[in-house]
């Protein structure tokens, strides 16, 4: 080989090697996806299927849930969320018409996938009649679910019931579908559920898709909804529009009310399996914490919810947002969510009376307690079960040894206050030189966050499993959507709605039982106060009083917009309509006065926390959430909402 | 393509190379007989030629291209600028040129040893200016490009990255360096048209590997920001940034030195109160007026005039004070240096280069928090045969950060948030003790005496890359001017970061037992590591044709190129049950991403040049692109540019016409013309739209779903498929001028350019559909908008007397504006005048024009317009006064006018200046750089006092007040800001919208290196051993004069709280020694 042969080889090569890759141009650029599915495979397998439909579980609906962090908890004067970035919840005078709404385009979105998933799940050849069935069932379960959260916020939409696409002719209107008529809504939402509960298992086991109970648990509601709108709407005929996609005629309201009552109790006599209350532990008021924890079979009160599970990847932050200060689990995150007083208060005596939280006696003196907590006592169990009070030692901290270190200074002899804006500060009390605590590590403190404001943390949902409260790890507490004791207060406000208040009564009072009180109510104490009453206490924080308040058109006389005063905080307990505008705190503080027998004893301030500057006005143009510019524009069949 | 049967050499020549498929044949036997002939082409009887190409003061010029005119026959210079080359004999002509200097023709003669002088000249017409795909003689450039070389690169010991060496150094980049923490970079552009593409050795690299070059390993960076970018078609579109490294030169081997050690100083950071007695007066001042009762609510403050007094006495304990930010910022001077090394030289054989450079750089926020970086560069030309060279140039570099494992995204903010944050009245450790780290309640993750690798963990990533070029030049004899050029290039970049977040305890002192208390700290450890893996290959083939036929210069280029890359990554998350547990086990992860994702691009591309008699040049090119994220079908695009210059100074009747004393040397008009394509997104580099949107079907992993108690990975509907749509093409125009006056002393160019980019995708909204559709149409190549401007520079080189002199200076300017989208369809006026961008300026802020401050109660209770939307009830003295633009008589968004001109946008106008002089051997060099045109927003720390609960920014000290705190009845007294609230956060019309009190429009002019230097002479550093021997001293930062500097903030910052890492004022010394 000569010289230039050699380098003609080592060019040509080197050319072979680097240059050519020896591939057609479009078989270089094709490079096929390694995480799409195509549509074929992924209705001929059942698991994939589950995959899909996952996450047209995920995305459901509620007014709070978990994914949608800590805020939706906290409106509505039943709490102040003691976080920087919040405060404008207890500082706006008001909310926007638009307020809960939800983005229109992306429910569209969803409704528009749940259409495609029963439409290819219907064509699919490869899966057993089974499990086609049952998945069908569940996507029909959702979608009416979600039109039922749609038309709670908005009142008819347009219900679009198979997938739609624009053909490119220019002219849309054809895709162009007015409101139905509000009660459409929910005879779709009522008749879908008597089509599909059928084909749901009617298994109390598999909380987490869609069950019998769980379709029927949704008629009852959304038809319970529609009585009471039909009913109520009336007292408020400025809230409706002509075509009826806002407000039901009253005359429809017996009918709604009726089937309210026969899905609830078709659950209730067992149609749907097993289900009853939690009555698991003997502390009333940890059992009451413990229907939102428990996911095992013991647990027959949970119908439908939304699972997580810790080392997943699918937790929530629900504890490390809102777990008390002094044993989060991170420096930085804790006790966003205070519960106020006028929650608080409004948790009965066991004697089925309603009585403030007595600070003072009759002659306006302060009451001097042995313990912070006995002020709580003789209350509702469901109390400290859903709220957490000074020096309580309630099960959630129990494992770290904690009891909530809740107060806010020395009471000194003559009135004045020794207290710190930092928690757990040391100062010298006067005449002494040994610095002590002046003020609780939990706080309460105004304007400083992540302590309560209140003198209240939330317990409802708080995890108390080790490490639920870090960041990296999570909390797995489940999401309820539909539970027993909801069940027995729909039926009961139902009968009662249909003049029997005896049925009413029975139900009532085995939610009540649960909650410790031993005497229970006569048919005859049956009133309209007690169901909204009993609603209020039963599921505080679970997402119902702000369309419970709609539905009955209570909204604009309990969010008035009227600031409150002490003895408005006072009086009024447990009637329907008490106007609640604004976030009150109960603070303990501890008497200091060597020379007083009550040297050392508690005494609490009604205190409205100086964040809160604002009232909650709630006008007749809320009651419908408003529909958006861009939403009408694009289709201008669409109807605005009446008083916006 | 036709069958043909052979070997798999042959078969794959036949496939694809060159795309030349029908001219193979020809092409082979061209090559054959080039090969043949170049084996007989050795020949004698030369002559062997010495000698020295020196600067105007004696010293050796390394790299000058010594080749004899006519052949391809060339040598370089080494490091003391001596040669040695073989000439064919006396009539031989040697041409001796230089980036930078003057070429220089010499007859060879009877000498057989030269002594060259070469003139400096910065802007010099025969300067050699890189441009795609080869390199051409600035004289004949039609397009508008700017250099900057080493020379001035190496100046700059400001940052680490290469992009911090380009303040103010080349017209039309845009420059703002927001960030200035150890392993920083600038954010660059070309004209603000948005990220660039960075081409790095013939290779398209992406921004960080461009940054974390050694800087010493840079020969040239040139930018090319016209239709002379569009040989670089796909992702070219934002304009070019080509980097060359160093080569080797023949001649002596030289070891070259450049080392040098600095201190670095924040340039600057706001400054907080110290002193308890000062924070207790202002809260008190700022809780009186915000009505909060903190801790007391039948108070509006707990702080009494007797707790400012026993505070101001200084004798009270529990009065204490605490300096954070003297504690926080304890790290003065904190160092960087850097050492190079270099080996430089070869035969005419081989020819090297080999680099090795470490960089090492904290943070004066702890020496804990550091970058440090390795590189290696080894360029290697070996000549095999006349006319054929092979060469290997590999990269490398070994990039590390480490710092304390902070909570939180980005672990630099906590500490730096803690200076605002911490009261004086906060102490780090429980009783003073150190041993014992204080429980700070909620501002526990602020207590700065944690941030440290003992309690709060590590943090380490590394970025480990090795990039290799393999490639092949071929002169092809016998067709004079014709050679063709291989390049394959491999790229590996491998990520891995292991974070691990301690758990950690803080304590209280009970004063009352005298122990200390757990009461506080983390209990939640984070552990992660990530890793990252990313390979592109590079393939190019090359043919170039080059010749002069009289007057006439022709050369074209043809060139197929192939990019292809690939990038995997995994990321697992664990909460290990302990500190000490470096590795992470099952079953403490519960996160785990994955991800493997391609890219394909590919290219073929043409270009032909045309000049005659350096009077008329003309330039055309073609591109002709295909993608991987488009449809098949559409992934195809072309895109042409041409280019023409003229220079009148050759026309005969031009001259006559300037008669002959006219100062005008040289003039050349330009223009330029050219369409890129881009398929990434406008204004970033993402893809344009999400690979695989042309397809059908769903997207696995979703999220994760616990139905029955088990976790199911979810997929979603992809929805419905886009197909319709293709390229963004960018229309650049370019005039310009390139002018020299006095005899060359003078250069300069002008720029105008206007970019149109057309084929924006977005939706065709005037068929509107319902959102109740559930999807949005398909987007397509519909919108436009527009990017111009202009530029200028202006150069002088000469002496006065023995005082080398040289001054230049640049300007730019660059505006963006939307010009149409798909027929608009707005609900309203209103909404039209809020959201349209129809022939506006992009980047423009939104907010209320303030037109004073209350001066009085009387005046707030008397005025007419709502300004806080609640009957002004929440206003005192001081507070700002909107302008009720409507005149509807309350102030809300209806109100609200362009302002400013965006959040962290890159200037719009930048400007850099350059002072440079040399005697005997002292050199010195100032350099300026300043920008305008861009605005920073005052907020949360910098808008309102005490945000956060934590301490008072001092500026908020000048503001108004009344005159004795305690009593609301007292005086009140002017001042800049409104009177303090505390912690208002968002709730007061004074801070919850963006206003002109609260907006500046920046301007700064900083000096950015000024450097001395002496260069030993010759004989002294001979005696130590070395050819040359420098040392300079050099300040990076050292002021700026700019409208920020009442903030204490840099002029360069983005970030609205005003606590981002600022730059350094850095001072270095150094040495540059040769041996």
């Amino acid at each position: 080989m000569n010289v230039s042969k050699k380098y003609f080889y080592l060019f040509a090569m080197t050319l072979v090697l680097g240059v050519t890759g020896c591939t057609k141009d479009s078989d270089f650029l094709e490079i096929p996806p390694n995480s799409i599915i195509p549509t074929e495979t992924m209705f001929s397998d059942p698991a994939l299927v589950l995959s899909v439909l996952g996450d047209l579980y995920n995305r459901q609906l509620d007014f709070s849930n978990f994914d949608q962090g800590w805020g939706s908890f906290a409106d509505f004067s039943e709490s102040l969320i003691s976080d920087d970035g919040a405060y404008g919840y207890v500082q706006n005078t008001g909310w926007g018409y638009g307020a809960w709404g939800v983005d229109w385009k992306a429910a569209y979105t969803y409704i528009r996938e749940l259409n495609l998933f029963i439409e290819r799940d219907s064509a699919s050849t490869k899966l057993t009649d089974a499990d086609k069935a049952r998945f069908l069932a569940e996507g029909r379960f959702l979608r009416a679910n979600y039109y039922f959260e749609l038309t709670k916020r908005y009142g008819g939409v347009p219900l679009i019931l198979h997938s739609e696409t624009y053909d490119y002719k220019g002219d849309p209107t054809y895709l162009q579908h007015p409101r139905a008529k509000e009660s459409d809504m929910y005879d779709f939402i009522i008749s879908e559920a008597e089509a599909i509960k059928d084909q749901l298992p009617a298994n109390q086991n598999d909380k987490s898709r869609a069950s019998k109970a769980a379709a029927l648990a949704m008629e009852a509601r959304a038809a319970l909804y529609a009585g009471s709108i039909a009913k109520y709407g009336a007292t408020t005929p400025a809230v409706s529009l002509p075509g009826g996609e806002v407000g039901i005629p009253a005359s429809k309201a017996n009918d709604y009310y009726q089937k309210a009552l026969t899905a609830a109790q078709s659950i209730i006599n067992g149609d749907a399996g097993p289900y009853k209350l939690y009555k698991v532990l003997p502390d009333l008021s940890d059992n009451f914490a413990a229907i939102f924890l428990d996911k095992s079979s013991v647990n027959q009160e949970s119908i439908f919810i939304t699972d997580y599970k810790a080392l997943s990847g699918r937790t929530h932050s629900f504890t490390t947002n809102n777990q008390p200060f002094s044993v989060t689990d991170e420096p930085d995150d804790a006790g966003r969510i205070d519960p106020s007083l006028n929650l608080v208060e409004s948790f009965e005596m066991l004697d089925n009376t309603f009585a403030p939280i007595p600070t003072v006696d009759g002659g306006g003196n302060p009451i001097y307690y042995d313990h912070p907590q006995d002020i709580f006592a003789g209350r509702d169990a469901r109390l400290r079960g859903t709220v957490m009070t000074p020096f309580d030692q309630a099960d959630p901290y129990r494992y770290k040894g904690a009891v909530l270190d809740i107060w806010a200074g020395y009471l000194l002899a003559d009135g004045s206050v020794v207290t710190s804006g930092n928690a757990a500060d040391q100062v010298a009390l006067p005449g002494t030189t040994t610095k002590v605590q002046v003020v609780g590590k939990d706080g309460p403190i105004n304007g400083v966050r992540y302590h309560t404001q209140t003198g209240f943390y939330i317990r409802k949902f708080i995890d108390p499993t080790i490490g639920s409260g870090r960041r990296g790890r999570g909390s797995d507490v489940p999401w309820i959507h539909y539970r027993y004791a909801e069940v027995l207060l729909n039926a009961a406000e139902a009968a009662f709605e249909l003049g029997d208040p005896g049925t009413a009564a029975g139900y009532i009072n085995q939610v009540r039982q649960r909650a410790g009180f031993t005497t229970d109510l006569t048919p005859a104490e049956i009133t309209f106060d007690r169901i909204v009453h009993e609603r209020r206490v039963e599921l505080a924080f679970e997402g119902h009083i702000l369309y419970d308040m709609r539905r009955w058109r209570l909204a604009t006389s309990v969010w008035d917009g009227t600031a409150t005063n002490l003895s408005d905080l006072r009086s009024n307990i447990g009637t329907a309509g008490k106007r609640s505008t604004q976030p009150w705190g109960l603070w303990p503080y501890r008497y200091y006065n060597p020379a007083s027998p009550n040297n050392g004893k508690w005494v609490f301030r009604e205190v409205l926390p100086s964040k809160v500057t604002g009232t909650n006005r709630f006008t007749l143009g809320n009651y419908y959430t408003f529909i958006g510019d861009d939403v009408r524009a694009a289709n201008p069949k669409i109807v605005k909402q009446p008083n916006q | 393509m036709k069958s043909y049967q052979g070997t798999f050499l042959q078969k794959c020549a036949s496939t694809a190379y060159l795309a030349l498929h029908r001219k193979r044949l020809l092409f082979s036997l061209i090559l054959f007989f080039s090969f043949t002939l170049a084996g007989h082409a050795q020949n004698d009887t030369r002559v062997t030629v010495t000698g020295i190409v020196t600067d105007s003061v004696g010293a050796g010029i390394a790299q000058v291209t010594v080749s004899e005119k006519g052949t391809n026959n060339a040598v370089i210079t080494g490091a003391d600028g001596k040669f040695t080359i073989r000439v064919a004999g006396e009539r031989s002509v040697l041409l001796f040129t230089s980036v930078g200097y003057s070429a220089y023709e010499v007859r060879v003669g009877k000498k057989t040893q030269l002594k060259i002088p070469l003139q400096q000249a910065n802007k010099d017409l025969n300067e050699v200016v890189v441009v795609g795909y080869g390199t051409q003689k600035k004289a004949s450039l039609t397009g508008a490009i700017a250099t900057i070389t080493s020379k001035d690169i190496d100046r700059v010991h400001g940052g680490a990255t290469v992009s911090t060496t380009l303040a103010g150094k080349l017209p039309g980049v845009t420059y703002r360096m927001a960030d200035g923490r150890p392993g920083g970079s600038a954010a660059i552009q070309i004209r603000n048209y948005g990220p660039a593409l960075y081409v790095i050795d013939g290779i398209q690299q992406d921004e960080g590997q461009f940054n974390n070059l050694a800087p010493n390993d840079i020969e040239s960076i040139t930018i090319l920001k016209d239709a002379s970018a569009a040989i670089y078609g796909v992702r070219a579109a934002n304009g070019v940034v080509v980097v060359q490294t160093k080569k080797g030169s023949i001649g002596r081997n030289n070891i070259n030195v450049d080392a040098y050690a600095g201190w670095q100083n924040w340039f600057r950071f706001p400054k907080v109160l110290n002193n308890t007695y000062e924070y207790l007066y202002y809260k008190a001042d700022a809780e009186v007026n915000s009505n909060i009762h903190v801790a007391d609510p039948t108070k509006r403050t707990a702080i009494t005039q007797d707790i400012l007094d026993r505070a101001k006495s200084g004798t009270d304990p529990a009065y204490r004070s605490f300096d954070w930010r003297s504690f926080i910022l304890a790290n003065k001077n904190a160092p960087q240096n850097s050492v190079n090394v270099n080996i430089n030289g070869g035969t005419d054989k081989v020819q090297y280069y080999v680099s090795g450079t470490t960089f090492y750089q904290n943070s004066q926020q702890g020496k804990e928090y550091m970058f440090r970086r390795s590189n290696i560069q080894s360029n290697i030309t070996a000549k095999l045969a006349d006319g054929l060279k092979v060469g290997m140039d590999i990269n490398g570099r070994i990039e590390t950060r480490e710092n304390p494992g902070v909570p939180g995204l980005d672990d630099y903010w906590l500490a730096r948030y803690a200076v605002l944050n911490n009261t004086p009245m906060d102490r780090p450790y429980a009783n003073d003790n150190p041993n014992y780290l204080a429980d700070m309640g909620s501002k526990q993750q602020t207590n700065y005496a944690y941030l440290n690798k003992r309690l709060a963990g590590v943090y380490h990533s590394d970025w480990r890359v090795l990039q290799s070029n393999f490639h092949v030049d071929y002169d092809i004899p016998g067709v004079k001017g014709l050679s063709v050029r291989g390049l394959y290039s491999y790229y590996i970049a491998d990520y891995l970061l292991n974070n691990h977040e301690y758990t950690y305890n803080a304590y209280t002192y009970i004063d009352s037992t005298k122990t200390y208390k757990v009461t506080n700290g983390s209990t939640n450890p984070w552990r992660e590591r990530e890793q990252i893996k990313q390979i592109n290959v590079t393939q190019q083939a090359q043919i170039n044709y080059s010749n002069s036929f009289g007057d006439h210069n022709v050369g074209a280029t043809v060139v197929a190129e192939r990019i292809s890359s690939r990038r995997t990554r995994n990321w697992i998350h664990a909460s290990p049950v302990s500190n000490s547990l470096p590795l992470i086990y099952f079953p403490t992860a519960d996160q785990y991403q994955d991800s493997d994702d391609k890219q394909a691009r590919l290219g073929y591309i043409a270009r032909v040049t045309y000049s005659y008699a350096s009077r008329y040049f003309f330039e055309a090119s073609v591109r002709r692109d295909a993608s991987y994220l488009f449809a098949p079908g559409y992934r195809v695009g072309y895109f042409p540019g041409v280019s023409a210059g003229w220079r009148l100074t050759e026309e005969e009747w031009f001259s006559r016409l300037l008669g002959n004393h006219s100062p005008l040397s040289d003039l050349k008009i330009r223009a330029s013309y050219g369409q890129l394509g881009d398929d990434r997104a406008p204004n970033g580099t993402d893809p344009i739209i999400t690979p695989y949107s042309y397809l059908a079907g769903y997207n696995y992993n979703q999220g994760t779903a616990i139905i029955g108690g088990n976790p199911v990975t979810v997929s979603r509907d992809k929805g419905i498929p886009s197909t319709r749509f293709s390229w963004v093409k960018s229309k650049v125009t370019d005039i310009g001028i390139d002018y020299s006056l006095l005899n060359r002393k003078i250069t300069g160019t002008f720029d105008y350019f206007y970019r149109k980019r057309d084929g924006l995708i977005a939706s065709k909204n005037d068929v509107v559909v319902p959102l109740e559709l559930g999807y949005n149409l398909p987007q397509e190549n519909v919108n436009s908008d527009a990017q111009y401007g202009g530029e200028m520079s202006i150069a002088y080189n000469g002496n006065i007397r023995k005082v080398l002199i040289n001054v230049s200076g640049n300007f730019s300017i660059s505006r963006k504006k939307f010009l149409h989208s798909y027929r608009p369809v707005f609900n309203n006026s209103l909404d039209r005048y809020r959201n349209s961008g129809e022939s506006r300026y992009t980047d423009i802020g939104w907010g209320y024009k303030c037109i004073g401050q209350f001066t009085s109660m009387d005046q707030i209770n008397s005025y007419k317009v709502d300004i806080d939307g609640q009957g002004n009830r929440t206003l005192l003295p001081g507070d700002l006064i909107y302008q009720d633009v409507n005149g509807d008589g309350k102030i809300d968004g209806a109100d609200q006018r362009p302002i400013g001109y965006g959040y962290g946008t890159q200037p719009n106008i930048n400007f850099g200046f350059s002072i440079g002089a040399a005697y005997k051997g002292f050199d010195m060099h100032l350099d300026f750089s300043g920008a305008a045109g861009y605005t920073w927003y005052q907020n949360w720390e910098s808008r309102w006092a005490f945000q956060g609960n934590g301490n008072l920014n001092t500026i908020f000290k000048d503001r108004w007040h009344r005159a004795d705190p305690f009593d609301i009845n007292s005086k009140w007294i002017p001042g800049k800001y409104p009177a303090n609230r505390y912690n208002p956060g968002n709730g007061h019309s004074d801070y919850n919208v963006q206003s002109t009190f609260w907006l500046h429009n920046v301007r700064y002019l900083r000096a950015r290196t000024l450097e001395i230097g002496y260069t030993l002479p010759g004989k002294i550093a001979k005696k130590a051993g070395m050819n040359r021997a420098r040392v300079y001293i050099n300040a990076y930062n050292l002021f700026s004069i700019d409208n920020l500097h009442q903030f204490n903030i840099d002029p360069e910052v983005i970030d609205d709280n005003s606590l981002e890492h600022p730059q350094s004022r850095v001072v270095n010394i150094g040495c540059n020694l040769t041996f």
